[in-house]
């Protein structure tokens, strides 16, 4: 249910609709006002092809965010997010994000983000969404400050835009 | 006085149609016919449009010839006349209407700074509802450029301010990209379909199905009749079932199939509430509100005169180009 | 002992004459740190040699605003008299002043250039003092005119706002020696004079004869705004100069003075940003009203500085070291960097060098001194100038080369 109230987009509310998991009762309208930002117990979408991703999404679970590593506690795109998908804690960068961007900067439809371990590798091997070209830039300068290497979930992406 | 006196909805003109205008020097009886189109007539354009017919020049020059009586209207001139088009293809030459952020220096620098990057760049004429392609050089990946193909679903914003967005839908993920007009990173605009749909802005395409918005990236430039008026998609969108991203029976949708069945009893009451608070059908006779909202005719006039010969200049650079290829009919879209 | 000698203390230093301190009876030497005044006394006073501080309260900090111009200003604008002129009166009149002044209506909502109408001087005489690394130049009068975007040369998106010079003329200036006989300490140095700079000509007809006998020295005709800037004695002008927008150069920093966006009697809401009270769970009459403004005890008072309602905006505001990076030289336009100076659209904002030593990058010696001339200029001067990092719309778009 609380997956409808933070808006995720309408193939995976359609998805939810059939899953067996969830009450056959669904209410067709909005609690409050859909979140465009990011901010702990966001629900998101894993878009890469790791096994626990894919798991979580099909079972209408989606990966909550419970901690963003930056001062400011708003995700947006090329943070890094701690997330419980399945029972489990995992990190993640976020990938696409719903709110307005400026010039150039792609704005998806639905939040987006991919799985990765602590050392910076992405658990999956494919990221079948289209991936904001300023995510080279910002992969690039955190893995320069941070010393994880950010750069491998670049190389995996199957599309930029 | 104040001259309250506005343009009624007409019918929008191509950039070949302005150029031939202002090449021969009198304006064309066609676009008088438009211009002088009355708020009345405009209702019956529009429905006309609905029923999917697609407006001729003909047909309009006849219906309005009855009463097209120049004596009419006082404030109305050849030159009002002339430069009324103007407004729908170089929409963003006209300063924000709020009064306590005008400036006569301020607009005419922002409008050379305009015209001195056009000269550098051809910026298309587009409108929402068109398919346009965009390349940008990019910071993150120096030595290429970055091409964005979608349709036009929002342009706002005023002079150096003016943006629009693109949509498409790549490896069925929703994407939009908002481009500011006068960045100067862009490469090249392309339109790649030049039409116009039957709403102000296509936001609804975010709740529609993905085939509404999906253009292949290596989408051909359809090859159109420069001097053919600019025509009018009147096709019917089938939303999504709720929830939606907004209340999309609160915006008077025309592009819409009827979602009626969607509504819930107690949304029909919020909706016939808010139609008679807002005062949705009285709206239109509200000649003040018009004023503030919007820039005067004469004004316009003033604006367009200034910067119609350079304007010329690009049309008829964009008019060569459009030449070198050959001529193809215009083929009904989707 | 303490408590009754205090009293007659406050009371002197309010008046701010050091005679009167003199006559309490107080003669040790006096600093002043922020808010803290020390008092050294000596030992033939009731102290014994010990040090004590008096806490003043700023009465300047709390009071904000003065709503009424001061009293030693002339005043400005005359009561029109109803009396009906004829045409043929009226056409005499007009052209009596334009003999007298020349074109004297300057419209700034009209599409002008915002040069300065001719200076009624035959011959600008040119008795220039030599730059020096302390020495301060005028300042000019400009109209706040808009904000637009524009993009530097990475593709970066900035806000510039855009003032106009508008109509700038010399008035009067004021040596050292009158301006410390006037106004004793005031100022932080004393070597300097005043230099009175009015923008923007109006109808004599307008204004009263006190403040038209200010303009009586440089012959020009009554100016809508005047304001005064501090010089050093080598950078004084002849009364009747004209100022314009290349009195400053582009990559400039300069500070700019005005008033802030008048918003009238606000709530402290909008005032101070309170949060308000909850709009239901049986709160009345009190959405909006700022709550407690206090304790009890010795605190049973309002204390000064609580933020209440109050008018809010329309104070004397300045920016330090305020980029130049456009100047429009047919148009007298100046661009800056950023959306922050004060006041709204069409608002006058005065512009002079920034004090900032330490952050002023520019050579200061290349800036024009005591100022632009245009008509000695040899070479033409070119439409605009551009800070070498500004994206100019009339190259070609911007290209990112790889880096090899």
């Amino acid at each position: 249910m609380s997956a409808l109230k933070q808006g995720i987009a309408s193939p995976l509310r359609l998805f939810t609709k059939t899953s067996p998991l969830m009450p056959l009762v669904i209410r067709n309208f909005h609690a409050s006002s859909c979140l465009c930002r990011l901010q702990l117990l966001s629900r998101v979408r894993c878009v890469d092809n790791s096994a626990i991703g894919k798991q979580a999404m099909a079972e209408g679970k989606p990966p909550k965010i419970i901690h963003v590593y930056n001062k400011k506690r708003r995700a947006t795109i090329g943070d890094k997010v701690l997330m419980t998908v399945k029972g489990e804690m995992k990190k993640g960068i976020i990938v696409g994000v719903k709110e307005h961007q400026k010039h150039g900067i792609p704005r998806s439809d639905t939040n987006n983000v991919v799985l990765i371990d602590d050392n910076g590798t992405p658990l999956g091997t494919r990221i079948n969404a289209p991936i904001p070209m300023i995510l080279r830039g910002i992969m690039k300068e955190k893995t320069i400050a941070k010393g994880a290497d950010y750069t491998k979930i670049l190389s995996i992406a199957s599309r930029f835009v | 006085m104040l001259k309250l006196f506005r343009y009624g909805f007409a019918e929008l003109s191509s950039i070949s149609q302005l150029s031939r205008c202002l090449s021969i020097g009198a304006c064309s009886r066609a676009f008088t016919s438009q211009a002088r189109r009355d708020p009345s007539e405009t209702d019956e354009a529009t429905a006309a449009i609905n029923e999917g017919e697609r407006l001729n020049l003909e047909s309009d020059s006849t219906r309005t010839n009855s009463n097209a009586d120049p004596h009419q209207n006082p404030y109305k001139n050849e030159m009002e006349e002339t430069f009324a088009p103007f407004r729908f293809v170089y929409p963003e030459f006209l300063p924000d209407p709020t009064i306590k952020w005008r400036n006569r220096v301020r607009e005419k620098l922002e409008r050379m700074d305009m015209l001195k990057r056009r000269s550098n760049i051809d910026i298309p004429e587009f409108y929402v509802g068109s398919i346009l392609s965009v390349t940008l050089s990019d910071r993150n990946a120096p030595g290429k450029t970055n091409t964005f193909v979608g349709i036009c679903i929002q342009r706002e914003g005023t002079a150096m301010r003016s943006m629009f967005t693109l949509r498409n839908v790549v490896d069925g993920h929703g994407v939009e990209i908002t481009f500011d007009l006068y960045n100067p990173t862009i490469l090249n605009i392309t339109c790649l379909r030049l039409e116009k749909r039957l709403d102000e802005n296509l936001r609804y395409l975010r709740d529609a199905p993905p085939e509404y918005s999906t253009f292949p990236f290596d989408m051909v430039p359809e090859l159109r009749n420069p001097d053919a008026p600019v025509p009018i998609n009147t096709l019917k969108v089938k939303l999504n079932p709720k929830p939606w991203h907004a209340k999309w029976q609160l915006w008077d949708l025309k592009g819409v199939e009827d979602f009626s069945h969607e509504l819930e009893s107690r949304e029909w009451r919020k909706l016939n509430t808010w139609k008679f608070s807002e005062g949705y059908e009285t709206a239109k006779y509200d000649l003040m509100k018009t004023y503030r909202s919007t820039i005067p005719a004469e004004e316009q006039t003033e604006i367009y005169s200034e910067v119609h010969q350079q304007l010329a200049k690009l049309t008829a650079s964009l008019r060569k180009q459009k030449r070198k290829r050959t001529f193809v009919k215009p083929q009904k879209t989707v | 002992m303490t408590s009754t000698l205090l009293p007659s203390v406050r009371r002197t230093f309010q008046t701010g004459r050091g005679q009167l301190l003199q006559n309490a009876g107080v003669v040790g030497p006096l600093w002043k740190l922020g808010n803290l005044q020390f008092l050294l006394n000596g030992s033939n006073t009731a102290f014994g040699g010990s040090v004590t501080f008096i806490q003043t309260r700023e009465m300047s900090k709390v009071k904000h605003r003065h709503t009424h111009p001061r009293h030693i200003w002339a005043k400005k604008r005359r009561e029109r008299n109803d009396q009906e002129l004829t045409d043929d009166n009226q056409s005499f009149l007009k052209k009596i002043i334009y003999d007298t002044y020349g074109p004297t209506t300057f419209d700034w909502r009209a599409e002008n250039t915002g040069m300065p109408f001719v200076s009624p001087l035959k011959q600008i005489i040119h008795e220039r003092g030599v730059w020096e690394p302390r020495s301060i130049r005028t300042g000019v009068i400009a109209r706040k005119i808009g904000i637009h975007p524009m993009w530097d040369k990475e593709g970066k998106r900035m806000l510039t706002t855009l003032l106009q010079v508008t109509d700038n003329h010399v008035l009067k200036y004021i040596p050292p020696e009158v301006v410390q006989r006037n106004y004793g300490k005031r100022f932080t140095r004393q070597d300097v004079g005043l230099l009175l700079v009015g923008a923007e000509s109006a109808d004599p007809q307008r204004f009263t004869k006190e403040y038209l006998n200010l303009f009586e020295e440089s012959g020009l005709p009554p100016k809508t705004k005047i304001s005064r800037f501090m010089v050093t004695p080598n950078a004084k002008l002849q009364p009747g100069t004209p100022l314009f927008a290349t009195h400053f150069k582009v990559g400039q920093l300069v500070e700019i003075f005005g008033h802030t966006i008048d918003h009238g009697f606000q709530g402290v809401m909008k005032r101070w940003g309170f949060k308000g009270m909850p709009a239901s769970h049986g709160v009345t009459k009190s959405h909006r009203r700022g709550g407690n403004t206090g304790g009890g005890g010795e605190k049973a008072r309002i204390w000064p500085g609580t933020k209440l309602p109050g008018h809010m905006g329309n104070r004397w505001r300045k920016l330090k070291g305020q980029e130049i990076v456009r100047i429009n030289t047919k148009y007298n336009v100046l661009y800056i960097r950023g959306p922050a100076v004060m006041g709204e659209v069409g608002s006058f904002v005065t512009v002079c060098d920034t004090f900032m030593s330490s952050v002023e990058t520019m050579d200061k010696s290349t800036i024009p001194f005591p100022t632009h001339y245009p008509e000695e200029s040899e070479e033409t001067i070119p439409e605009e100038y551009y800070v070498p990092n500004l994206f100019n719309f009339g190259e070609p778009s911007i290209v990112f080369e790889e880096k090899r």
